[in-house]
């Protein structure tokens, strides 16, 4: 509110449109990985973690730098970050709760 | 520094010359310290403030977005809500005096015990302490108003619109009938014909709206906006809890809304979220529904926690006892709040791992819940007690919560509470914690603040009344509960017949009701002879602890003549009697009599008239397309309003930043709020993942994943939205260096690639359709359309947000001195661009 | 101020006094003389933490009063002492719940474990089917089907299935343990020992709709060889009016009108939306528990049922007297 807090109103991140093309790059070559894997039979077995861990690498680039968190208050960090950990941490209990990682689907109806 | 004689209220603003007089239509009163009244964010502005006309009587009543003014807003309309909800509960009990009651028929029955929750809850409780938040957060942290003023305003007009909705099915015979917490399938078309249980959802969806604006409002108000030296452990316990509590609502409303969104996908185009007869699970409801639903029993207890600890000091005049761990504590049963939601659900069949899981997590709450009771006691202990009414109800609400708490131990074991859940035991359990809990503690609020709110003192004898009835009352109700549900009465009957030696409790109870009405009645005698004839507050009545004692009763419009630099914790009251380490304020006088230039916002009518056409919205999805279409484009013309109302006519030179939007933190508001905001997106889309992937596999006819969904398509479009992120940090990079031209050129590449995107899923789901899979056709279908859906309704309105901020660069009215408000949509459209790629992982990759 | 301290607990103490002492707390639903192994177990967590509770309580009370009592305000220039807090007793009163509920939590988890356990092979299946607004009550392993009274032996461990078709219901005999949620789409069981024979009252527990409150039944548990008794009776088909008798004309009645759509009676008709009703004039009751089984509140029932019971899904069949009279007999020599 007043003008003694004025100098650090603004913050601009360290990266430029150099850094920018970089992460781009590597997005597109992550992204490339993934369809990749995903027609590679012989990657069948870890397709499900190697895609995971390859979404997250995105995930975690396009947050960092585009959403230049790395450069940004620690605060923006919390208010994004304590959230998709008790998402994920929901979502997972969800898939739990309701049988997804067994095999047997929700518990069906037994004799009609 | 320090005013002589401070002990009761001598930081009366003696120096102001003109006090705002007292009585609610005072507090608006135009002292001439107001000096501006600021139609912009920029200081430019300043000079033609006095050209501003200032609207008066119900006018500015309607336009208003002065903090006080809301709070008084959200007091009184809560406290009607909470009359209505009062009087079901005496309907209620009338019917269950005697056995074959025959007040009211099964139907207005099921109705009323629906809307009793859901008015308690949604419409009493909550807004009751938003009016706390609204009141008292601002003057406790030294700030002048919230970080969003209108934002304010709008929350509280759509709390009242959905409010007056929801309750309107009264009128016409269809008041929601299916229980407060809706389960399917009995919310299902099957089961609930009739617009009750589309007036609830719908009625729900904009109540979720208002409280989710507001809890981004007063977190990031509290975050942003403290007064220069109130770190964090020297804030007051009642805005911890407000933190506490903004968070919780943050984080637990999406999955309420995606609940929601997915019963209303059911019954207005046919799905089976919920169906078994379409592979749905009603338990997805329950687990969805909970999630929210046990965070929202901290969300309605820490406010009155917070009151409790305020008072009880202020009383027993001395500091309150183990402060850090209050506030470990708080922020302890917030976090596991989140992990305990399923001990609603024992009765469900869970399985007896989860039983277990849920149960200890459950009990573990009850550790933070004991340090805080024992806390209070001990800040009582050893001090000097002034009992007056205020006090009364705190140690009401330690001794009632007490018992909630305990019996809410029992509900944590299983097998005990397979017993006790549904019937009136439960019933018992949750009063002990909402009533004698909540609003035992928020009456503490109420007697503790009313002075400094209307600027009259409350009459003590009527008062102590007012409390020893409310407090028999209570117990005479809520007691026997616990014994009819021993005895095996089941919750939510019309009805029950003689012979199971239930009768005599329920008369009991009846009993107590109507004490706990009679006490009503003393308080709003109290209230009314207050305003007409009770004696002027001070502006420090009881000693104080908090900042809000140090300025008038009530407080001018501006609050505080100069923003108050805060030394420790309980500032007012180191600076009232000060220790060996001094005073608390560097300059407690300033507060009153400084005469540095304010800014206050403006009032502004869109918030009142956004409001309304989501209530426009709302009738059409009971009504007509036709309706809905009108009111989605009115609330869309009214965020533009909102969004536009205040930017200047032209660009912000770089270094010109607007000041009004940057708080003590040295952050702006808006980026953080938007920060916040995102966070809360990770739950509404983590949910809305989740239902995909439970009902993966589950579908029992037509096209699967791996038969219809488009790799090379998809790739595609991850790729497009991939360049566009780039593009958009282009943008935001080429503002910032000042460069408005590539600013506009990145922003219109930004926009197309978006476009792209749209048209490549539009061109998507046309294929799914001429393959055969429909919305309807089986759960994935459903899952699939909801969640790319509303991935790609983000991505629409990213697209016209980002060609509204390239079309306002072109002319010329976004410089590089607004480079945040680049910064911030760009945030937004890279959060789409995440989610896409959790979505193309999830759902394309991983078949 | 003094005598009104009193006066604060005067309620709260005697309600407690009569929670201790029981009396007042008699009902044939209660949850407090429970009669089968499942109900025992959960009381006895039940007791225990009741006492935890009482014991936590009073301390709290206590000290709330003591302090109440001692720490007034007499000088209003000389402050109290500012303590701010002691770390030992908070350390104190974070460590003692957790030791509490340590004592809680093992009994809590151990009979988690045993009262979800597999079932064992001799217990008796009966599936447990919730509608609205009665309860169905089939024994495939004995090939019967009836409603509303749910026969069990004494003594022998019952595996219920419960399951419904429409709303989630919850099967709760109070007497008999807790209660156990019939979602749609999911089956659910309770694995019970009734240990003394009686007639126990239970009801829906979890609101299902226009009728919950009407949605009631009662679990007779007999002695071993009366219950192979009356389910030796139940498997014989519906007793055959004799000829000309009123009982045959409500027969014929029955035969003709809309009643064979949605109800069962063995060798007559073959409806699955109602009761199955090859026994009906065996049981204590009708109209999902409502009514007494006698002969006039049949015939009331058979006048209008939705009038007795809101949104009864059996519509009005306008009866004419001589119809319902008929019926009556027929369906109450349905021994």
């Amino acid at each position: 509110m007043s003008a003694q807090s004025s100098e650090h109103a603004t913050e601009h991140p360290q990266a430029g449109p150099r850094t920018y093309l970089v992460i781009a790059a590597f997005l597109i070559l992550l992204t490339v990985m993934e369809v990749a894997v995903f027609y590679i039979p012989a990657l069948a077995r870890v397709l499900i973690p190697l895609l995971i861990f390859l979404a997250l690498a995105k995930f975690g680039l396009v947050a960092m730098f585009y959403m230049h968190l790395r450069f940004d208050h620690v605060w923006f960090s919390y208010l994004f970050v304590a959230p998709l950990v008790i998402a994920t941490g929901l979502a997972i209990a969800l898939l739990w709760l309701l049988h997804v990682f067994g095999s047997t689907g929700l518990r069906p109806a037994t004799g009609g | 520094m320090l005013v002589p004689g401070a002990r009761t209220g001598a930081l009366r603003a003696r120096a102001l010359p003109a006090q705002p007089r007292g009585g609610i239509g005072g507090v608006f009163g135009d002292p001439p310290e107001r000096l501006a009244v600021a139609t912009t964010t920029t200081a430019a502005a300043l000079p033609h403030a006095g050209a501003h006309a200032e609207p008066r009587g119900l006018a500015a009543w309607l336009t208003t977005v002065d903090h006080k003014r809301i709070g008084l807003l959200y007091g009184v309309t809560a406290f009607v809500f909470f009359l209505v909800g009062g009087v079901e509960a005496l309907l209620i009990r009338l019917q269950l005096a005697f056995p074959d009651g025959r007040v009211v028929s099964a139907e207005r029955f099921n109705e009323l015990f629906t809307m009793h929750g859901t008015t308690m809850v949604f419409l009493a409780l909550m807004p009751l302490s938003a009016a706390f938040f609204n009141y008292l957060v601002p003057l406790q942290i030294g700030a002048r108003d919230v970080a969003f003023p209108r934002l304010n305003a709008f929350s509280y007009w759509v709390f009242l619109l959905g409010g007056l909705f929801i309750n309107s099915g009264f009128l016409y015979g269809a008041a929601p009938h299916a229980g407060w917490f809706g389960y399917a399938t009995l919310t299902e078309k099957p089961f609930s014909i009739g617009p009750h249980t589309d007036l609830w959802l719908v009625g729900l969806l904009l109540l979720g709206t208002s409280t989710l604006i507001s809890g981004l409002n007063f977190l990031i108000t509290i975050l942003n906006l403290r007064a220069p030296g109130m770190s964090f452990l020297r804030m007051p316990m009642f805005t911890w809890t407000t933190v506490v509590t903004s968070l919780l609502i943050i984080l637990a409303f999406p999955p309420l809304t995606v609940a929601l969104i997915l019963l209303l996908f059911d019954r207005f185009f046919g799905t089976s979220f919920y169906l078994p007869a379409g592979g749905g699970s009603p338990v997805l409801w329950q687990h969805l529904f909970w999630i929210f639903g046990h965070p929202e029993v901290y969300i309605l207890i820490l406010p009155a926690m917070g009151i409790v600890s305020e008072v009880i000091p202020t009383f027993a005049r001395k500091p309150l006892f183990g402060y850090v761990a209050m506030v470990y504590a708080t922020a302890l049963i917030g976090f596991f709040g989140f992990g305990v939601w399923a001990h609603h659900m024992f009765a469900v069949g869970l399985g007896p791992i989860a039983d277990s899981a849920f149960s200890l997590a459950s009990m573990i709450i009850a550790v933070p819940t004991g340090i805080k009771i024992f806390n209070w006691l001990s800040t009582a202990w050893g001090g000097a007690l002034r009992l007056r009414t205020s006090l009364c109800f705190a140690f009401g609400f330690i001794a009632m919560f007490t018992i909630g708490g305990l019996s809410g131990i029992m509900h944590a074991s299983p097998p005990v509470d397979l017993q006790q859940t549904d019937s009136y035991f439960v019933v018992a359990h949750l009063h002990y914690v909402l009533f004698g809990g909540t609003v035992l503690g928020l009456f503490a609020g109420i007697y503790y603040w009313w002075p400094k709110m209307t600027g009259r003192m409350l009459d003590e004898r009527l008062g102590q009344l007012h409390f020893w009835l409310m407090l028999l009352g209570m117990n005479l109700t809520f007691f026997p509960m616990h014994f009819l549900g021993l005895m095996g009465m089941p919750r939510r009957i019309y009805t029950y017949p003689a012979g199971l030696g239930w009768e005599t409790w329920n008369l009991v109870a009846t009993a107590g009701a109507a004490t706990i009405g009679l006490s009503i009645l003393v308080f709003l005698g109290n209230a009314l002879r207050s305003a007409a004839r009770g004696p002027a507050a001070p502006a420090d009545p009881w000693d104080g602890r908090t900042l809000e004692w140090a300025i008038p009763s009530p407080p001018p419009a501006y609050n505080f003549a100069t923003v108050p630099t805060v030394l420790r914790r309980d500032a007012l009251w180191l600076t009232k009697h000060p220790d060996a380490r001094g005073p608390g304020l560097a300059d407690a006088a300033a507060l009153v009599s400084g005469r540095e230039p304010i800014h206050m916002p403006p009032p502004s009518a869109w918030p009142i008239l956004t409001a309304s056409a989501m209530l426009v919205l709302s009738v059409g999805a009971l009504v007509h397309e036709v309706v809905v279409g009108l009111g989605a484009a009115l609330t869309i013309a009214g965020v533009f309003a909102i969004a536009l109302e205040h930017l200047p006519a032209r660009a912000v030179p770089a270094g010109g930043h607007e000041a009004i939007h940057i708080g003590t933190t040295g952050l702006d508001h808006r980026k953080m709020a938007m920060w916040a905001f995102l966070g809360s997106e990770c739950l509404f889309f983590g949910t809305l993942i989740s239902t995909y992937l439970v009902y993966k596999g589950r579908s029992l006819s037509g096209p699967t994943t791996h038969e219809i969904l488009n790799i090379p398509l998809t790739s595609f479009s991850t790729f497009d939205l991939l360049m566009s992120s780039l593009t958009m940090v282009l943008a935001v990079a080429a503002i910032q260096r000042g460069d408005t031209r590539a600013t506009q050129r990145w922003l219109l590449a930004t926009v197309l690639l978006g476009l792209v995107f749209l048209g490549g899923q539009v061109y998507e789901f046309n294929q799914f359709l001429g393959e055969g899979l429909g919305l309807t056709t089986n759960l994935f279908g459903s899952t699939f359309y909801v969640l790319v859906g509303f991935h790609g309704a983000h991505v629409s309105v990213g697209v016209l947000w980002l060609a509204t901020l390239w079309h306002l660069t072109r002319r010329g009215r976004i410089g590089p001195g607004q480079a945040v408000l680049v910064d911030i949509a760009g945030l937004y459209w890279h959060f789409v661009d995440v989610v896409w790629i959790a979505i193309f992982t999830l759902i394309y990759l991983i078949q | 101020m003094r005598r009104l301290r009193w006066w604060r607990l005067a309620p709260l103490g005697l309600l407690v006094a009569v929670a201790l002492t029981g009396c007042g707390l008699a009902s044939p639903a209660t949850t407090l003389a429970p009669k089968s192994d499942f109900g025992r177990l959960s009381h006895g967590i039940f007791l225990e933490i009741l006492w935890w509770d009482v014991g936590i309580f009073a301390v709290v009370a206590i000290v709330l009063l003591i302090a109440i009592a001692r720490f007034r305000e007499r000088d209003p220039a000389s402050l109290p002492r500012q303590v701010r807090g002691n770390a030992r007793l908070e350390l104190a009163w974070t460590i003692a719940p957790v030791i509490v509920l340590t004592f809680i939590a093992f009994p809590t988890v151990s009979t988690v474990f045993r009262t979800q356990a597999a079932p064992t092979g001799d217990a008796l299946r009966v599936r447990v089917v919730g509608h609205q607004w009665w309860w169905e009550f089939e024994y495939p392993d004995l090939g019967i089907t009836t409603a509303t009274d749910l026969h069990l032996p004494a003594g022998q461990p019952v595996m219920l299935e419960l399951t419904s078709p429409d709303v989630i219901h919850s099967f709760w005999v109070p007497q008999l343990g807790g209660k156990r949620d019939t979602p749609p789409g999911q089956v659910n069981r309770i694995l019970l020992t009734a240990t003394a024979p009686g007639a126990y009252p239970g009801q829906c527990a979890e609101f299902c709709g226009l009728s919950h409150a009407n949605m009631r039944h009662t679990a007779v548990v007999q002695p071993a060889g009366e219950f192979q008794a009356w389910a030796a009776r139940q498997k014989t088909p519906a007793a055959e009016p004799a000829e000309g008798s009123p009982a045959a004309k409500g027969r014929d009645l029955f035969r003709a009108s809309a009643c064979v759509g949605c109800h069962t009676i063995r060798g007559v008709s073959g409806g699955g939306l109602g009761p199955d009703l090859t026994h009906v004039g065996s049981r204590r009751t009708i109209a999902g528990g409502m009514l007494p089984n006698t002969p006039a509140e049949l015939a009331r029932w058979l006048r209008d049922p939705p009038a007795v019971k809101p949104g009864s899904l059996m519509p009005n069949l306008h009866l004419s007297e001589a119809e319902v009279t008929a019926l009556v007999a027929y369906l109450t020599s349905l021994k």
